[in-house]
């Protein structure tokens, strides 16, 4: 659904419902923010399997023996 | 002769966040025996292996008891067992490939394909500025 279609239907609602709207944008928005965000002093989990060179021979190893058969 | 590449757009992840989001997310089949799950793949070229969540093993049919060679994994997947997994996979419209996986106890990543060895079986050319990247099988030689 687009805002154009959804503006109509924002536009007649009352005035506490059009403020509790823009409370909840305004914080959807800050929580985005917060997430591209890098924080000093947090950590932060690295998933990704950099230098496993050990692993990356064993597995070398079973393709090598697979392909072999 | 040459096998022209296929290209495919950086894709936001969950949660959505926008640019930032984006990532090189291949769209690829795994296949192991007569069971195939559909995924996508982060492209890692940081990554020194490629990496099996728990679960889509699970779902290819694999039985984490029959995987007898043991990997150790680095990073925060230091702290899960991983064995090796042999599994066919399908990129595009190119001919299946055999790729080795660390399968993983853990469901906290994704997909992971990294150097061994989906790095050795495709070249990859990423236009990060074009949020796209391009995939193509490798042209000679073998592991």
């Amino acid at each position: 659904m687009s805002l154009s279609e959804l503006f109509p239907q924002i536009h007649v609602l009352p005035r506490s419902e059009k403020w509790r709207l823009v409370q909840l944008m305004l914080a959807d928005l800050a929580r985005e923010e917060n997430a591209l965000t890098i924080e000093a002093d947090e950590s932060y989990p690295v998933w990704s399997p950099y230098e496993a060179f050990d692993a990356a021979d064993t597995m070398l190893r079973v393709l090598k023996e697979e392909s072999g058969k | 002769m040459t096998v022209p590449g296929e290209e495919f757009p950086y894709i936001s992840r969950t949660p959505p966040s926008g640019a930032a989001g984006l990532s090189p997310s291949l769209p690829i089949d795994l296949i192991l025996g007569r069971n195939s799950v559909s995924d996508f793949g982060l492209l890692d070229s940081g990554a020194a292996v490629n990496v099996l969540p728990y679960d889509v093993g699970l779902r290819l049919g694999a039985v984490w008891e029959e995987q007898t060679i043991p990997v150790q994994l680095t990073g925060n997947l230091a702290a899960s067992e991983a064995r090796v997994l042999m599994v066919s996979a399908a990129v595009g419209k190119f001919p299946p490939v055999r790729l080795a996986f660390a399968w993983t106890q853990s469901n906290s990543v994704p997909v992971i394909l990294g150097q061994v060895n989906l790095f050795l079986e495709f070249d990859v050319c990423f236009f990060r500025s074009r949020s796209l990247f391009e995939v193509k099988p490798r042209s000679t030689g073998s592991v």
